[in-house]
C-alpha cells in the first residue's frame, strides 16, 4: 500500500473503532437518564440497580470511545495537514466547538456521575448523567456538521486557494446533515435496544435469580429498539433525496454498494422482526418467557453495531476521492513528506493498542453482565479517606 | 479577538498541565509511593475523580488548535510526527489503565494494569517534555540529549507535583510517609508544573497571532463558545467543591 492508502486505512480503521463504541454510547446514556429519574421520583431500588447496571455497562463502553477519540482527534493534523492547511479556517470551527462546549463537559459531569454516588445529592446526581446526555447529543452534532461539510462544503468560499467561511449557518442548515444526524442518534438507540436486549435474553434464558430486574429490562430494551429503528430507517430513506443530488454516483463503486445493501438488509429485517415480532410479544411478558426465543435475541445483539460501520463506509467510501467534495482530494490532504515507515509505525501502534484494547473492554462488557447486578462497582458505597487501622501487608 | 483566542490558548494550556499534572505525577509515582497494592488502590482513589475533568482539557486544547490555528495545527503535529504518536499511545495507556485496573479480579490483573498506568504517565511525562522541547528547538534537537533532558525535568516537576496532591488529599498518609501539605503547597506546584508550557507558548506567541484563522471564523467561535465559559468553569470547580475531601470514591 502506498502512503495515501495506508494514511486512509488508519484512518477508516480508528474511525470504525471510535464509531461502534461511540453508537452504544449514544443508545445507553439515555436510558442510563431514564432509569436514574424513574429511580429518583419513585425511590424503587429495583429502579436504582437497573441504573447502576446499566449504568456500569455504559461506562465501561465509555472507555474506549474516550481513547479512540483521542487518536482520531489528533490524526487529523499528524496524517491531514492539507486539510487544515486548505479548509482548517471553516472545518475547524466545528471540530473547536465540539471539544469545548461539547466534551470537555460531558467529561466534566460524567466524572461526577461516576464519583459522585453518595455524595451529590440524588437531583443533582441525577442531572449530571442528562447533562452527559445531553452533551454527548450536542458532540454528535458538532461532529456531524464537520464531517457533512466534508460531504458538501456549504457556507465557504475559496479565496487565494483557501476556503473561508462565509456563513456559518450553511453549515447547520447543510442537507447533508438534516437527516443524517437523527438518522446517526436513533441509530444509537436501536444499539442501545439490541444490547440491552440481548444481556437480558442471556440472563432470561440462564434462569438466574434475576428475574424481574430483566424482564423489565426487556421490555425497556424493546421498547428503545423499536422507536430508534423506526426513525433510523425512516431518516435513512429520507437521505438518498439530498445524496442524489450532491453526490451523484456515491453508490456505484463496490465498496459502497455491497455496504449499502448490508446496512439495509441488516435494518429492514431486524426493523421487521422488532416492530412485528418483538414488540407484539411483550404481552403478557410472552417474550421474557418463551425461552427458546433467547438465544436468536442474543445472536442478532451485533446486528446493528454492523449496520452502523457499514452505513460510515457507504457515507465516507461514496464520496472517494474526495476529502472535500468536489474541492480537495484525499491525496491532496495528505501531510507533505509523510514517510511510509512514519505512517507505518504508527498505524502498528495505534491499531494494534487501540485494537487490543477494544477486545478487553468487550470481555470486560461481557463479563459484567454475567455477573449481573449484583456485583456492580459503580455506585458502590465508598471506603473512608483515613487509612484504615488495620495492618497492610506488603507485598 | 486573536489576543482573545491566544489567551484562551495559554489558560488550557496552563490549566492542563497545572491539573492534569498531578495525576501523570502520581502515576509516574505509583509503584514508588504505592508499595502495597491498598496504598495503590488510595493514590489512584485520591485521583480519579477529578481525571475526566483534567485531561479533558488537552482535548479542548487540540480543538482550539484546530479552530482558530489551523495552518500551525497540522505543522506543530506532524512536525512533531513521532513525539505526539508516542504521546497519544501513552495517553491511551494511562487511561487504559485508570479504568481497567479495577474491572475484573485477581492480582495479576491488577498489576498489569497498575503497569500501564505508570508506563504511560512517565511516557506522557517525558513525551511532553520532549514536544515542547521540539516547538521551541526543531524535532532533531528533541530527539536528541535536550530533549530528553526537558523530558526528565517536565517528569521531575509533574512528579512533585503528583506528591504535593498526594499529601494535600491523602494527608498523613502512609503512601506519603506522614506528610501533609496545604492547599497553598499544591497551588505553588501547579503553578511550577505549568511554566515550562507558558514559556514556550511565551517564545511562540508571536508567529502564532500571525496564523490565526480569519475574523469570521474567529467571530463564529466567540459567539458560540463565549456565553458557555461560566459553565465550563463552573463545572470544574463543582468537580473540586465535592472531591476535595472525604471518603474515597472508589470506581477506577
Amino acid at each position: 500500500m502506498d502512503v495515501v492508502n495506508l494514511a486512509r486505512t488508519q484512518f477508516a480503521v480508528t474511525g470504525s473503532l471510535h464509531f461502534l463504541f461511540v453508537v452504544l454510547t449514544l443508545g445507553l446514556a439515555p436510558l442510563v437518564a431514564i432509569m436514574n429519574t424513574r429511580h429518583v421520583l419513585s425511590g424503587d431500588p429495583l429502579k436504582e440497580r437497573m441504573t447502576r447496571f446499566w449504568g456500569q455497562i455504559y461506562v465501561i463502553n465509555y472507555a474506549l470511545g474516550i481513547f479512540t477519540g483521542l487518536v482520531m482527534e489528533f490524526q487529523f493534523g499528524l496524517s491531514w495537514s492539507g486539510l487544515s492547511h486548505y479548509a482548517g479556517d471553516v472545518f475547524g470551527a466545528p471540530l473547536a466547538m465540539e471539544t469545548l462546549l461539547a466534551f470537555f463537559l460531558e467529561s466534566t459531569f460524567l466524572g461526577l456521575w461516576i464519583f459522585g454516588w453518595h455524595r451529590l445529592p440524588p437531583k443533582l446526581h441525577l442531572a449530571c448523567i442528562w447533562l452527559v446526555t445531553l452533551t454527548a447529543y450536542a458532540s454528535a452534532l458538532f461532529i456531524l456538521v464537520a464531517n457533512s461539510w466534508l460531504q458538501n462544503p456549504a457556507g465557504a468560499e475559496e479565496v487565494g486557494g483557501r476556503l473561508v467561511l462565509r456563513d456559518f449557518g450553511a453549515l447547520l442548515t447543510n442537507p447533508t446533515l438534516v437527516f443524517a444526524l437523527p438518522h446517526v442518534l436513533s441509530a444509537g438507540l436501536w444499539t442501545g435496544g439490541f444490547v440491552v436486549i440481548g444481556a437480558s435474553a442471556y440472563h432470561l434464558f440462564r434462569r438466574t435469580a434475576e428475574r424481574e430486574f430483566f424482564t423489565r429490562s426487556l421490555r425497556m430494551g424493546v421498547v428503545t429498539a423499536f422507536v430508534g429503528s423506526l426513525f433510523t430507517v425512516g431518516f435513512g430513506y429520507a437521505q438518498f433525496g439530498p445524496v442524489g443530488e450532491l453526490q451523484p454516483g456515491k453508490f456505484g463503486g463496490a465498496v459502497p454498494g455491497t455496504a449499502l445493501a448490508t446496512m439495509m438488509g441488516i435494518g429492514q429485517l431486524t426493523q421487521f422482526v422488532v416492530m412485528f415480532v418483538l414488540l407484539p410479544l411483550l404481552a403478557r411478558d410472552w417474550l421474557a418467557r418463551w425461552r427458546w426465543l433467547h438465544p436468536i435475541l442474543m445472536i442478532m445483539t451485533p446486528l446493528p453495531f454492523v449496520a452502523a460501520i457499514a452505513g460510515w463506509l457507504v457515507r465516507e467510501v461514496g464520496r472517494q476521492p474526495w476529502l472535500v467534495y468536489g474541492k480537495l482530494t484525499v491525496a491532496d490532504a495528505l501531510t507533505p513528506g509523510l514517510s511510509k515507515t512514519a505512517i507505518t509505525a504508527s498505524f502498528a501502534g495505534f491499531v494494534g493498542v487501540l485494537g487490543l484494547l477494544a477486545v478487553v473492554d468487550y470481555a470486560l462488557i461481557a463479563r459484567a453482565v454475567r455477573r449481573g447486578p449484583g456485583q456492580v462497582a459503580l455506585g458502590a458505597p465508598e471506603r473512608p479517606a483515613d487509612p484504615a487501622p488495620a495492618p497492610v501487608h506488603a507485598f | 479577538m486573536e489576543i482573545l483566542w491566544l489567551g484562551a490558548f495559554a489558560v488550557l494550556l496552563a490549566g492542563y498541565f497545572a491539573l492534569e499534572g498531578f495525576d501523570i505525577g502520581l502515576g509516574v509515582l505509583l509503584p514508588v509511593l504505592g508499595r502495597s497494592q491498598a496504598g495503590r488502590d488510595r493514590l489512584v482513589a485520591a485521583m480519579a475523580p477529578f481525571v475526566l475533568a483534567n485531561e479533558v482539557w488537552l482535548v479542548a486544547l487540540a480543538g482550539v488548535l484546530f479552530g482558530v490555528f489551523p495552518t500551525l495545527e497540522g505543522e506543530v503535529l506532524s512536525g512533531l510526527y513521532p513525539l505526539v504518536v508516542a504521546l497519544l499511545l501513552s495517553w491511551v495507556l494511562r487511561d487504559a489503565g485508570l479504568w481497567f485496573r479495577r474491572r475484573a479480579g485477581g492480582r495479576a490483573w491488577r498489576v498489569l494494569w497498575d503497569g500501564a498506568l505508570w508506563l504511560g504517565s512517565a511516557g506522557l511525562a517525558l513525551t511532553w517534555g520532549m514536544a515542547l522541547a521540539g516547538v521551541a528547538l526543531g524535532l532533531p534537537a528533541a530527539l536528541g540529549p535536550a530533549g530528553v533532558a526537558a523530558g526528565v525535568a517536565v517528569l521531575l516537576l509533574l512528579a512533585l507535583h503528583g506528591w504535593t496532591f498526594a499529601a494535600w488529599r491523602l494527608p498523613g498518609d502512609e503512601v506519603v510517609r506522614g506528610a501533609v501539605r496545604d492547599g497553598r503547597a499544591l497551588l505553588l506546584t501547579a503553578c511550577a508544573a505549568a511554566v515550562p508550557a507558558l514559556a514556550v507558548t511565551a517564545f511562540a506567541a508571536s508567529s502564532m497571532l500571525d496564523r490565526t484563522a480569519p475574523d469570521q471564523t474567529l467571530t463564529v467561535l466567540s459567539v458560540m463558545v463565549v456565553p458557555f465559559a461560566p459553565i465550563l468553569v463552573g463545572a470544574q470547580l463543582w468537580v473540586w467543591r465535592i472531591f476535595r475531601k472525604g471518603a474515597l470514591p472508589s470506581f477506577f
